[in-house]
């Protein structure tokens, strides 16, 4: 056990008019802190190579997850996927990372773009074993890791992005390597760089990539806590439990709700102030109590949280708006996606008596089910989430 | 002169953005600005007769369409 953790982030665009996604990313947690990330690309784009990647990127992960070793599935692969007759070529292209109590990975690659690695944001040169599994060439590699590592791998749409148009020979491994080394940041998260670099392609593509897409980050980061307490407890004499448990939490502290962050700034003998700013209009002011890293209203605020999580896997228009937006439900969606890694939730069953009027939107049910829903999001986005009940 | 709203969940719900903006005009429009000072806060425990406005620790209930008479009578006046 280490205070490291895995995260992974993927992103894809269609070929320009396309519906599906000729690409395919497949992830599967292997127990305790190991997991398999597959990266298929079929051959073509459509439904064809839709269908390819999704077989192959399947195949891999399943037998993995069933714990046949790294050689034995890529034979396996190797020796099924065929060879299309006019092309010459095989079916699907892929690249597999493996990684292994956040230590160590083992990367497979099979004819996608060369994985690029970046450790302290520069490019890192990493061993590579080439090998012939029936009749293809396997590179095979294994690698040590470190906190803030990023393993950036790619469909190769990515590497003919702007062929013709804006460049010459589409943008070559060094200039992605440049460009990465460039943006990098130790904040962003493995989601966030995966969509920085596949933007830069659409917008070298002119918006209309002649390729599927697929950008796929494994980043290796510390573990980090953020601890959210919505609501009073139903009982009033648990209020002092509550908050003494809530504020012995490691970690950052987001307090949401009226009626909460007064009791949260009792208890610390702080002021809550409120601030006057309505940097959205449909969201209320947030508030500051010396202590507590944010205070927000409740149920408005964490309503769209909600919608910001539900729109997290889709792509961009959303998610670019909750990145750069200073209300406070975009601060409480910034910390819980990106920065945390363990959440804890603090919920207090107190039925707020104004609240139980029809004509509000805001009633005991729903913020239960706020809660509820809101777990189950964020566990989809890999986080280890924990509820707690007063 | 302190003048606070609430912008609690229901409070925001039946108009604290209109109230707090249509003070912060008035205000302005009548040159009150170092007289009067604006703040908001989160719940006043009156959720039922939101929204919740104090003037000096004297609590008010106020909506969007009240809003200029009640600047007129108890906040102009009693500067």
């Amino acid at each position: 056990m280490n205070n490291l953790c895995t995260d992974i982030g993927y992103q894809s665009v269609n070929k320009f008019g396309e519906q599906l996604c000729g690409d395919r990313v497949e992830m599967i947690e292997q127990g305790g802190d190991n997991y398999v990330v597959v990266l298929a690309d079929g051959l073509g784009s459509g439904v064809k190579a839709n269908i390819l990647s999704t077989l192959t990127s399947k195949i891999i992960s399943t037998m993995m997850a069933n714990g046949m070793s790294l050689e034995n599935c890529v034979e396996t692969i190797a020796a099924t996927l065929p060879i299309c007759e006019v092309r010459k070529v095989a079916y699907s292209t892929f690249t597999i990372v493996r990684t292994i109590d956040n230590r160590e990975a083992e990367i497979i690659q099979y004819d996608n773009p060369q994985l690029i690695m970046l450790r302290d944001g520069k490019n890192y040169d990493y061993p590579k074993t080439a090998m012939e599994i029936g009749g293809k060439m396997i590179y095979k590699s294994k690698v040590d890791l470190r906190e803030n590592d990023y393993l950036v791998f790619t469909s190769d749409g990515a590497i003919w992005a702007g062929v013709g148009t804006s460049m010459n020979f589409g943008w070559e491994r060094d200039q992605i390597i440049a460009f990465l080394e460039k943006m990098y940041n130790p904040d962003f998260t493995a989601k966030t760089m995966s969509a920085l670099l596949l933007d830069e392609c659409c917008r070298l593509y002119g918006g209309k990539p002649g390729d599927d897409t697929t950008v796929c980050t494994v980043k290796i980061r510390e573990r980090r806590s953020v601890n959210l307490m919505l609501g009073p407890p139903r009982d009033p004499k648990d209020v002092n439990k509550m908050m003494s448990l809530f504020f012995a939490k490691e970690g950052k502290h987001i307090v949401c709700g009226g009626t909460t962050s007064t009791l949260a700034g009792e208890f610390l003998g702080k002021p809550v102030e409120t601030l006057l700013d309505y940097l959205d209009p449909e969201i209320p002011p947030i508030a500051k109590i010396e202590g507590v890293d944010l205070v927000t209203e409740g149920v408005i605020t964490l309503s769209r949280v909600l919608e910001q999580a539900k729109s997290y896997h889709d792509a961009d228009a959303i998610y670019a708006d909750w990145n750069v937006k200073q209300d406070g439900a975009s601060l409480i969606s910034r910390m819980l996606f990106e920065e945390a890694t363990d959440i804890n939730f603090f919920v207090g069953r107190a039925i707020n008596p104004a609240h139980q009027n029809p004509n509000l939107p805001i009633n005991f049910n729903i913020k239960m089910h706020l809660v509820e829903e809101l777990s189950e999001l964020l566990k989809l986005m890999g986080k280890r989430v924990k509820v707690s009940y007063f | 002169m302190k003048v606070t709203v609430c912008i609690g969940s229901s409070c925001h719900l039946k108009g604290s953005r209109q109230i707090v903006e249509r003070l912060q005009a008035l205000v302005a429009e009548n040159d009150l600005k170092d007289k009067v000072e604006l703040s908001g806060k989160f719940c006043m425990g009156n959720c039922q007769n939101g929204v919740c406005v104090t003037v000096d620790d004297e609590l008010f209930s106020v909506s969007p369409d009240t809003v200029d008479d009640f600047f007129k009578t108890n906040i102009f006046a009693k500067v």
